[in-house]
């Protein structure tokens, strides 16, 4: 009788515990999750915000019209067919709207699902794929078994090792890319949207549903289908391999402004041809900015190599095994007869060199015996504490790289700011060039100076996360950090000191993590601060603030 | 920065090394406490990405040392309440990464004795398991392999089923599966070998084990060959020369023995020691896993 009971109580419980994880699910909760865009201000000017235009290889908008009014054929004619796209009681626009409301008549579950995902802003929903597409390209080519490393061909982006390798630096010039690209194609559009002004047709059209929120923007060009259109262009040229995730979700975007009866089949198939021909000024740009000569030849590097040597140095080597090759030495080093470096957007040549950091100590002094001292204290009293701060911003191969993790952040203010997308373009591309220009000065200063890494001069010293494969002076992470959290100062200047704590956190979690010395992140942030004004600089008179 | 994932070895080792524990035919008698400490240590150089086999001079050995409490008690002659908590430690031989150290996980189990059947000449027993087990200290699920675990709470069904010849010879079989917790990171997105996630919860996917031995009990001596199998059900490969990450694919296929032996001078004390290899894998090492062990049993109920 008793082991009766007993066996009754053990079966209960088994049953109640059994029932636990059915009843647990384990969906994950998800940060930056966005609702539908309702700007506050639709911005109606931003035609006449400035482009960053420092040589013949930049564009700007009239650089984009001249294109597109003298395309063949033409993308745009406005002295010739403004009437008869304003004409919206023509058979052909009518078609269109008829066509809408079919669509929307017959809308699927899975079809609404992707106009709620696009209604959150294209700006906000590329740049999250974006930081996707780095996390997923961001790894190293693995070893040969003669020890070498093989180079990641974008002729042949499938194979192994993928192309790209999207390292920091290479994700800095991507993220700014697709930014620059975005923003310069949003501006573009809505100067032909306010010059055609044709309105959407939910408004033309009272049968029309609006399955997104109302506005009074104009949709001739649709912007979403310029969007779609410039960002699957740039992304197909970073990513190549991508191809097919990026033009499906290309393809989404234009249907989610067709079936929410915010744009016509022609609103977007104009937009689409801008969006392609602006994304075509910008892949001219970005073969011409010098970045296919960053890698270099064993001799280059060696010759780094000899200059530290001459300079009483002992030079950085690789911790990796076998040895890798360098990170992108010549990304950024403006050094005359080695490297011109990348082409920077706001920098020039004259101004990364008067502001690249003095040297560090010597690696044979005092000074730098002390500061490795240092790095050897963090890497010996590694807390739980630390580590979390290391893990937190270790943002190394696999992750979306520091430039991302500070775009993650960006992204919750931006939206929480309700901006029209093409300011929520100009917000993205402003930080997004500061930290591009943040990765030339940093590797013209990491390759200027050679230095070698804490664990290099003490191998005794473990790190908390992996040591990336370039020099330490100065660290990249300090430096990004330093220029995105001016620029997101500059918009967002009631949290500046939220952003530079989480800069200087950025910045110690290195020296945590015993992969940086003391030098490194105080100079590396100051160094970041200093590019990051030269966006603000120029931010503060591009007349996006006029009003 | 090629790791593989270790933890479910470690997961494992109270599994290849602790009599009465959750996967065999054994039990303790009402009122009696086994306990003691069982030293382990593993090491593996190769590992599977995906399918590939490979080394990874960035990590060279990974070693895994785990020092592990165990106790048991008899509630009664068919249910036994089994108690583990293991402190590890983790190195690379190569390379720049810090080791870790500290407790990892408590493991508590209910097992039953549902079923008893006497033959002439044999016995076949069936054990129904219910396991719990959660961390024990703030250790990182994100630094895998260097990491002491997946630090989630785990909940294990089993059923073992277990047949011996009175001569001493047995046969034993059991099955789990283990429902796992969600983990959280340190940081707030990451790739999962798959897909991108904006967050820094990790959806952890469930997981089975069967576990298979063979062998002979009599006297003083236990002697095993024993069999495990553990699949991850969900979860994706390691990209190639990619980082690991606690949620990927982990399956293995391991073989061990184990000798249990009860030395007649000293009443109610046991040693143990095992031997283990891993002989097939997914995103985990091949390694080698040595153990020993003593315990110690007090009674506090005479026999009946």
């Amino acid at each position: 009788m008793k082991s009766f009971r007993f066996l009754g109580i053990i079966l209960l419980s088994f049953t109640l515990i059994l029932m636990l994880p059915v009843s647990c699910n384990k969906d994950i909760e998800l940060f930056e999750q966005l609702t539908p865009l309702e700007p506050t201000n639709l911005d109606a000017d931003a035609e006449t915000w400035l482009s960053v235009n420092n040589d013949a290889t930049d564009v700007t908008l009239a650089k984009i019209t001249t294109a597109a009014e003298t395309s063949t054929p033409k993308v745009f004619d406005p002295a010739n067919d403004a009437a008869s796209v304003g004409n919206i009681n023509s058979d052909a626009y009518k078609a269109e709207l008829a066509s809408i409301k079919d669509l929307q008549s017959k809308l699927t579950n899975d079809q609404k699902k992707i106009i709620e995902y696009w209604s959150g802003g294209g700006v906000l929903r590329w740049n999250q794929i974006i930081r996707g597409l780095v996390a997923r390209y961001n790894l190293p080519p693995a070893p040969k078994a003669d020890g070498t490393y093989p180079i990641p061909d974008a002729e042949n982006p499938f194979a192994d090792p993928n192309f790209p390798f999207a390292n920091p630096p290479y994700a800095s010039r991507a993220y700014s890319y697709v930014s620059a690209a975005q923003y310069e194609a949003l501006k573009a559009a809505w100067h032909y949207m306010y010059l055609y002004d044709r309105e959407s047709p939910y408004k033309n059209d009272s049968g029309v549903q609006s399955l997104m929120p109302k506005t009074d923007l104009p949709s001739y060009p649709s912007h979403d289908a310029v969007l779609s259109g410039v960002t699957a262009e740039m992304l197909k040229l970073l990513f190549p391999a991508a191809v097919e995730e990026i033009t499906l979700k290309a393809a989404e975007q234009r249907n989610a402004a067709l079936w929410s009866g915010r744009a016509s089949s022609s609103d977007i198939a104009k937009g689409l041809a801008l969006g392609k021909s602006v994304a075509a000024l910008f892949t001219n740009r970005a073969r011409n900015d010098r970045m296919g000569n960053a890698i270099g030849t064993k001799a280059q590097w060696q010759a780094l190599a000899d200059t530290a040597i001459a300079h009483g140095e002992k030079p950085w080597i690789s911790l990796e095994t076998p040895n890798r090759p360098p990170m992108l030495p010549f990304f950024g080093l403006r050094k005359t007869g080695v490297s011109t470096g990348v082409k920077a957007w706001i920098l020039k040549d004259a101004d990364i060199i008067a502001n690249r950091p003095v040297a560090p100590p010597l690696t044979s002094s005092g000074e730098m015996k002390s500061e490795t001292d240092e790095v050897k204290y963090y890497a010996t009293h590694l807390t739980r504490e630390r580590l979390a701060i290391v893990h937190k911003w270790a943002d190394g191969a696999g992750t979306y790289t520091p430039p991302g993790h500070w775009n993650d952040i960006a992204a919750e203010y931006i939206r929480d700011a309700n901006y029209s997308e093409v300011r929520a373009a100009r917000a993205f591309a402003l930080l997004n060039i500061a930290l591009h220009d943040a990765a030339i000065a940093c590797w013209d200063t990491k390759y200027f100076y050679f230095n070698p890494r804490p664990c290099q001069l003490d191998q005794s010293i473990k790190t908390g996360t992996g040591v990336p494969n370039f020099p330490a002076f100065t660290s990249g992470h300090s430096t990004f950090s330093g220029s995105a959290a001016t620029v997101l100062s500059f918009l967002f200047p009631g949290d500046t000191e939220y952003f530079m704590a989480q800069a200087k956190e950025a910045s110690d979690s290195r020296l945590f993590g015993a992969i940086h010395y003391r030098a490194d992140i105080e100079m590396g942030l100051a160094h970041g601060k200093v590019v990051g004004g030269f966006t603000v600089n120029f931010a503060l008179t591009d007349g996006a603030d006029d009003n | 920065m090629k790791k593989i994932y270790f933890f479910f070895l470690v997961g494992l080792i109270p599994v290849l090394t602790s009599a009465q524990t959750t996967t065999d035919g054994l039990m303790m008698s009402k009122g009696s406490f086994c306990t003691g400490f069982m030293y382990s240590h593993d090491q593996w150089k190769n590992y599977w990405e995906g399918d590939l086999k490979r080394d990874n001079g960035n990590l060279g050995k990974i070693t895994t040392q785990s020092l592990m409490w165990f106790g048991n008690y008899g509630i009664t002659n068919k249910i036994n309440v089994i108690v583990m908590l293991p402190y590890m430690k983790m190195d690379a031989s190569q390379g720049t990464l810090h080791g870790m150290q500290g407790l990892q996980d408590l493991s508590m189990g209910v097992k039953y004795n549902f079923f008893k059947k006497e033959f002439a000449k044999s016995t076949f027993k069936a054990f129904g398991v219910l396991n719990f087990s959660t961390p024990m200290s703030n250790y990182t699920p994100d630094y895998f392999p260097l990491s002491l675990g997946t630090h989630t709470t785990n909940i294990a069904y089993r059923l073992t089923a277990n047949y011996k010849l009175k001569s001493g010879w047995f046969i034993n079989a059991s099955g789990a599966y283990t429902w796992r917790s969600n983990t959280k990171l340190d940081r707030i997105a990451y790739d999962d070998g798959n897909d991108f996630y904006l967050s820094d919860e990790v959806k952890m996917p469930n997981v089975f084990d069967v576990f298979v031995s063979v062998g002979y009990l009599k006297g003083p001596l236990q002697a095993e060959l024993e069999f495990i199998q553990q699949n991850t059900l969900g979860g994706y490969d390691l990209y190639r020369q990619g980082m690991p990450f606690v949620s990927n694919k982990m399956n293995f296929s391991k073989v061990a023995a184990l000798v249990m032996y009860y030395p007649p001078q000293v009443k109610n004390l046991a040693l143990r020691a095992s031997v283990g290899y891993t002989v097939n894998g997914r995103n985990m090492g091949q390694s080698t896993t040595l153990m020993g062990g003593v315990l110690y049993t007090f009674k506090f109920i005479k026999n009946q």
